[in-house]
């Protein structure tokens, strides 16, 4: 079984809904408010900002998703990223994505680089947005951004119509101003009609957005390569203390 | 046999955040909209281990949010604190769903039942009464966790590639160690919280012998592929739902 499976097997239409299941009783929801209240979920109050961008499948680059990244910086150097396919609160959690700058970029072995994609297309191009925020205030942010490194694995396919997260996971590339790497067009004015935002209008105003020197040709590794990579996974024997399962 | 301990705190690299840095995050937190996150409503504490090591242990802080009554979806954390690194995530599916799935992809996901009655998997900061009613749901759940964050072997970044984790099936695989530092920070007992859940049930059906790796150890590998596959037709219009 691969990330890269055309299709993940066959499962039961069910009512269409993505996950299927019954919805939550009354009661349910009461016990969980008053549990809630006891605990104070810490790392979920540190995310910090909404971004909404584009992803691409790296095994596929024809498929191509809107992403919905919830942000929390660790360091002036380091974010993480819990993914999610829409901004409401029905939204399916895809994957995660850490952002690191270029200088922890360049420490990484040539191996590691790989799985990396870069930034600054994206944030030139207009891709990426903090929907809500005025362009201003968040433009000293897009110029640290700019120069930043991200690593993007999908959990859950929804593109392809999976009711429930299948398979291993997949590796993401970021948006490239050339051949596969470009977004398509209808995809981008879905999210601009919603937000009411033009992405074009963003790419000018952020012309003068000051490129990184270079970015590090082991990243966006499909440029040079022509290849993308899938995870597959294998059964095998596990290393035990005791018996299993 | 112990086991590492990695609720310690090993920086990650990178300077501390900007002070215009943390304004302006302020003003993103305050403006913008966190529909999804906020959905986020409550913190479990349990261990995973690797699918092709159980040597390997790792505390997993679980923050989960309900998508219905059959379907939950959390991300991993190694601490519940502010600096937490965000390590993995976990989907949780009623019996009734997993049983729907292919058996190919019922190995990646693990039972539930032994993690519960044991007391091992628990809600910090909530009074037994009150998590019992949650997690005699819980253990007849199934789940499917990947770990982006080798934090047990060190690493002070998500290197490589996924791993596809394993969570308790029975006595004797949890170092000790490691459980009784989280009894102790968390102040709980769980062979107490073990007693207080005898009578909870696991899965109607039976743990199904397709979970849990299908018994076997279960290792992802990476593989370079064609970026663009032959054969599809890549004429259709793709929109995004």
């Amino acid at each position: 079984m691969a990330s890269s499976d055309a299709n993940p097997g066959a499962m039961p239409p069910g009512d269409g809904s993505v996950p299927p299941g019954k919805p939550m009783t009354v009661g349910h929801h009461i016990v969980d408010k008053g549990a809630e209240m006891m605990q104070s979920l810490k790392p979920i109050k540190k995310m910090s900002q909404h971004v909404c961008t584009f992803a691409i499948y790296s095994h596929d680059m024809t498929r191509q998703i809107q992403t919905h990244h919830y942000v929390t910086r660790l360091n002036q150097d380091f974010l993480q990223c819990a993914v999610y396919d829409s901004d409401d609160s029905s939204a399916r959690l895809i994957g995660v994505e850490y952002i690191i700058s270029g200088g922890i970029f360049e420490s990484l072995s040539p191996e590691e680089q790989k799985l990396w994609h870069s930034h600054a297309h994206e944030i030139k191009s207009g891709l990426w947005v903090n929907p809500r925020v005025p362009e201003m205030v968040v433009r000293p942010e897009l110029e640290n951004l700019a120069k930043t490194y991200g690593k993007f694995w999908c959990t859950w396919q929804t593109d392809r119509g999976d009711k429930l997260p299948m398979g291993p996971p997949a590796l993401m590339m970021s948006p490239q101003e050339l051949d596969l790497g470009i977004v398509k067009l209808d995809l981008v004015k879905k999210r601009d009609d919603k937000y009411n935002i033009s992405t074009d209008a963003l790419k000018t105003a952020r012309a003068e957005l000051p490129a990184p020197e270079r970015i590090n040709p082991q990243a966006d590794y499909w440029k040079q390569n022509g290849k993308g990579f899938a995870i597959d996974v294998e059964s095998t024997e596990m290393k035990k203390i005791t018996a299993f399962p | 046999m112990e086991g590492v301990n990695v609720s310690t705190h090993p920086e990650i690299p990178g300077e501390p955040t900007q002070t215009s840095t943390a304004l302006l995050e302020k003003a993103t937190a305050a403006i913008q909209g966190f529909g999804p996150v906020n959905k986020i409503h409550q913190h479990l504490c349990a261990f995973h281990f690797y699918g092709h090591d159980m040597t390997r242990q790792v505390e997993a802080h679980h923050f989960c949010g309900h998508q219905n009554e059959e379907f939950r979806q959390c991300l991993i954390y190694d601490r519940p604190d502010d600096d937490g690194r965000l390590i993995g995530l976990e989907y949780l599916v009623s019996e009734e769903l997993f049983l729907t799935l292919p058996d190919e992809e019922k190995r990646f996901w693990h039972s539930h039942e032994f993690e519960v009655k044991s007391g091992v998997l628990f809600m910090p900061g909530v009074p037994g009464p009150i998590q019992r009613q949650d997690l005699e749901k819980v253990a007849k759940t199934y789940g499917k966790v990947f770990h982006f964050w080798q934090v047990d072997r060190g690493d002070t970044l998500p290197l490589g590639i996924p791993q596809v984790m394993m969570a308790l099936t029975r006595e004797g695989q949890l170092y000790q160690n490691l459980a009784r530092d989280v009894e102790r920070r968390y102040n709980v007992s769980f062979e107490k919280e073990s007693e207080n859940r005898a009578y909870m049930t696991g899965p109607a059906h039976g743990i199904h012998p397709m979970a849990n790796g299908g018994g076997r150890g279960l290792q992802t590998v990476l593989r370079e592929v064609e970026c663009k596959p032959v054969g599809v037709d890549h004429s259709a219009a793709r929109v995004f739902v």
